[in-house]
C-alpha cells in the first residue's frame, strides 16, 4: 500500500471564527509556521497568499533546516473588497483581472517555494436566489478566466476545490462533474482539482468514486482530508470520525489509482489546538491503511471487482476487525 | 396584524467564517440605519451587546419610537460557554447563565417588553461521544427551570435548530422543544419559531406551528428562508412561496396575529436598507396572498385530502 507525505493548513493554525464565535486568537506567520514544524507527522505546509506572504524572506528562513516543505500555495479570492459580487466569473472586468493577478503571483510564488501547485476554491463566484446571475455569461468568464491563469505558466498547476456551498447557498463549481467540466473545456494539462473530501461529502459525492473521476483524466492533483455530518454542512472534523468506511474505500481508491500528491487537511480545532488536531488526523489516517494493509489490499480489489460482493468485502474486514481485538493490548 | 422587528445583530457586523460584509456598528449608528428601513416597528434587541448603557438604549427607543419585540440573550459567544450553558458540565457554567438570563428578565421589563427569546448554539455536540446526552438533558431541565421561577411574567423560548456552530444542537426540532418544555412544566417556557430553522430541520413549518400551539409553546416567530442544506437567513418565499403561505394562513387559525414578526436576514453583498425594505414588503404581500384564500373553502378540501383538487384552488384563487 502507497503511503502519502501529509502537509497541514497554515490557515488552521491562526484565527478561527464562524458567523457566531471565534475560536482561536489571531497568530502571525511565524507563529503558524514553527506550530506547524512542531506537528508530529507532519512534513509539508500549505501557506496562503496573500495573507502569509508579506515577508517571503522570513517563510524562507523558518522553513529552512525545518524538513518542511511548501505544498502547495492557496490563493485566496473570496474577500468582500475585490469579489462581492464574484471573482473568476464577476461580470465586472476588473474583479477577474484582480483575480487573475492575485492566482498568477501565487503562481511565481509557489515555484519560487520549489512547489508546483497552487490551489483555489472559488467561493465568490456563487449565487443565493433565483434569477440572481446570468449563468451563461459567469460560466463563460469563469472558463475563460481560469484558461488565462493556466496558460500564465505551465509548469505550475492549478487545483481548484469545488464545494457545494458556502458562503452563498450555491457554489458554481458545487461538484466534481463540474470540476470535470472545466478540465474539458479549458483543456491545459495543468489543471486539476484539489478533492477536499469534506466539500465531497457536503456535495453527497463518495469520495472514493470522484478520486476514481479525476484520477482517469489526470485531474487528481491534491487532497484535503477531513470529514463532516453528511448533511450539507462543512465542519471540517477528523478524517474517519464519521464516514469511516468511506475513509477506508478512498484510501484503497487513492492507492489503486496511483495518487501521488500530498495529503492536505482542513481541521477546524474549535476547542484544544491545531496540533493535536492534525497529529490527531496523521494518526487516525495511517491507522486506517494499516487497516487496508492487515486486511490485504490485492484480497479487496479483488473482491471489490467481483459484482455481488459487496458482504464479502464487509465480512473480510469484520473478520480482521474481530482478530485485532482479540489481541492483548501492549 | 403582526409588527415588524429586525434583529439588531443584523444591522452591523454582518460576517460569515470567510467574509465580513458589513462593518461593526454601534447602537447609535444601528438606529440611525434602522430609520431608513419603511415599515420597521421594533427592534429584538440583542443581551448583553445592546444593554451596555440602558439609559441610552431607552432613550433612542423612545426617540426612533421602535418597540421592542424581545430581548435575544447571547448564549453563545467568545471565550465563554464553549462547550455549552444550559447543558454544560460545569455546575459553575450553568449557574452563570441562570444568573445572566435573569439579570436578562430585569432589564427586559426595564425596556418594557415581556419575552426573552435564546438560541442554544453552543449547547450541543461536534462528534460522537462528544456530550452525555442523559446528564445534559437533566442539567438543561434545571436550569431552565430555575430561570423560568424567577420571572413567571416573563416568556421564555428557545429557538431551535439543527446545527451551527456545532455539527448537532441539542434543541432541534419543534418536537423536541416541545416535549421538552412539557418536562420542565413552566408555563412560560417555549419555543421560538425560526422559520428557516424549522426548514432546514426538515420540518413543514405550519404543522411545526401546529404541534407547539397544541402544546401552548408557540411563543415567537423569526422569519426568514433557505434552501433547507444550511441556515443561510435569505429573504423570506425565495426558495419556499408555498410554504409561507401555509405557515401564515396557520397563523391566524393558532392565532398568533396581534404579535412581533422578527427577522435573521443577512442582506451579505447588497445594501442592508434595500434587503429589509424588500423582506418587508414581501412579508406583507405574502400575508395578502394567504389572507385571500377562502378558509372555509381550504378546510373543506383539506377534508377531502384530495392533493389534485387542493392544488388547482390554490393556484386559481390565490396567484
Amino acid at each position: 500500500m502507497r503511503r502519502w507525505k501529509y502537509t497541514a493548513n497554515a490557515s488552521f493554525y491562526g484565527l478561527r471564527r464562524d458567523r457566531f464565535t471565534q475560536y482561536q486568537p489571531a497568530a502571525s506567520v511565524r507563529e503558524k509556521l514553527e506550530r506547524v514544524i512542531a506537528t508530529p507527522g507532519i512534513t509539508g505546509v500549505e501557506l496562503k497568499y496573500p495573507y502569509d506572504f508579506e515577508d517571503p524572506r522570513l517563510i524562507r528562513q523558518i522553513l529552512d533546516d525545518s524538513g518542511i516543505s511548501v505544498s502547495a500555495v492557496n490563493v485566496d479570492i473570496k474577500d468582500s473588497e475585490h469579489f462581492r459580487f464574484g471573482a473568476l466569473a464577476a461580470s465586472d472586468k476588473t474583479a477577474r483581472d484582480k483575480a487573475f493577478e492575485l492566482l498568477t503571483a501565487g503562481m511565481d510564488l509557489a515555484a519560487e517555494f520549489g512547489s508546483d501547485l497552487v490551489s483555489t476554491c472559488p467561493l465568490a463566484d456563487g449565487y443565493d436566489y433565483p434569477f440572481q446571475l446570468d449563468f451563461t455569461e459567469a460560466w463563460g468568464f469563469f472558463i475563460e478566466t481560469v484558461s488565462r491563469v493556466c496558460r500564465y505558466r505551465g509548469d505550475v498547476r492549478l487545483a481548484l476545490e469545488f464545494q457545494p456551498h458556502e458562503p452563498h447557498a450555491h457554489i458554481l463549481l458545487n461538484n466534481v462533474g463540474k470540476m470535470l467540466h472545466v478540465c474539458a473545456e479549458v483543456g491545459l494539462p495543468n489543471l486539476g482539482a484539489n478533492l477536499d473530501v469534506g466539500h465531497s461529502f457536503a456535495a453527497l459525492e463518495s469520495p472514493a468514486e470522484s478520486a476514481a473521476l479525476l484520477a482517469a483524466k489526470d485531474r487528481f492533483f491534491y487532497l484535503h482530508a477531513s470529514d463532516n455530518t453528511g448533511d450539507g454542512g462543512d465542519w471540517d472534523m477528523l478524517s474517519g470520525s464519521v464516514h469511516f468506511w468511506h475513509w477506508i474505500e478512498l484510501l484503497l481508491t487513492m492507492d489503486r489509482v496511483g495518487y501521488e500528491g500530498w495529503i492536505g487537511a482542513d481541521l477546524m480545532a474549535k476547542f484544544g489546538t491545531a496540533q493535536n488536531f492534525y497529529s490527531t488526523n496523521v494518526k487516525l489516517i495511517n491507522g486506517m491503511i494499516t487497516l487496508i494493509e492487515n486486511v490485504g489490499v490485492g484480497e479487496l480489489h479483488r473482491l471489490i471487482s467481483e459484482s455481488g460482493s459487496t458482504t464479502q468485502v464487509y465480512d473480510l474486514m469484520a473478520d480482521r476487525l474481530e482478530r485485532l481485538s482479540q489481541f492483548p493490548a501492549d | 396584524m403582526n409588527k415588524l422587528a429586525i434583529i439588531t445583530g443584523f444591522l452591523g457586523g454582518v460576517k460569515n467564517r470567510y467574509i465580513t460584509y458589513e462593518p461593526d456598528r454601534d447602537l447609535v449608528e444601528k438606529f440611525k440605519l434602522a430609520a431608513q428601513i419603511n415599515a420597521l416597528e421594533g427592534f429584538e434587541l440583542c443581551y448583553p451587546a445592546d444593554f451596555s448603557d440602558i439609559g441610552l438604549l431607552k432613550k433612542l427607543l423612545s426617540d426612533y419610537g421602535y418597540g421592542v419585540s424581545a430581548v435575544n440573550v447571547r448564549t453563545r459567544r467568545t471565550g465563554k460557554w464553549w462547550r455549552g450553558s444550559f447543558t454544560s458540565s460545569h455546575q459553575q457554567e450553568r449557574m452563570e447563565v441562570v444568573d445572566e438570563i435573569k439579570e436578562a428578565m430585569d432589564a427586559t421589563r426595564e425596556v418594557g417588553a415581556a419575552r426573552i427569546t435564546t438560541c442554544p448554539l453552543n449547547d450541543g455536540h461536534d462528534y460522537v461521544f462528544e456530550m452525555n446526552y442523559i446528564d445534559a438533558y437533566r442539567y438543561a431541565q434545571e436550569t431552565f427551570s430555575a430561570i423560568c421561577e424567577y420571572d413567571p411574567g416573563i416568556k421564555l423560548c428557545i429557538e431551535y435548530k439543527w446545527n451551527d456552530p456545532r455539527t448537532r444542537c441539542f434543541f432541534a426540532s419543534a418536537g423536541e422543544t416541545a416535549a421538552f418544555c412539557n418536562a420542565v412544566g413552566a408555563d412560560n417556557l417555549g419555543a421560538t419559531l425560526d422559520i428557516g430553522h424549522s426548514i432546514q430541520t426538515g420540518e413543514r413549518p405550519a404543522q411545526a406551528a401546529a404541534l407547539l400551539a397544541q402544546a401552548g409553546r408557540l411563543f415567537y416567530v423569526h422569519l426568514n428562508d433557505n434552501d433547507r442544506n444550511f441556515d443561510w437567513d435569505l429573504i423570506p418565499g425565495a426558495y419556499h412561496f408555498w410554504e409561507f403561505i401555509e405557515f401564515f394562513f396557520y397563523l391566524k387559525e393558532l392565532g398568533y396575529t396581534d404579535d412581533w414578526y422578527a427577522y435573521d436576514v443577512m442582506s451579505k453583498e447588497i445594501d442592508t436598507v434595500e434587503t429589509f425594505n424588500t423582506v418587508f414588503d414581501i412579508t406583507r404581500k405574502l400575508e395578502k396572498l394567504s389572507d385571500g384564500i377562502d378558509r372555509s373553502a381550504a378546510k373543506s378540501l383539506m377534508q377531502e385530502r384530495n392533493p389534485a383538487k387542493i392544488m388547482r384552488f390554490l393556484y386559481e384563487t390565490v396567484i
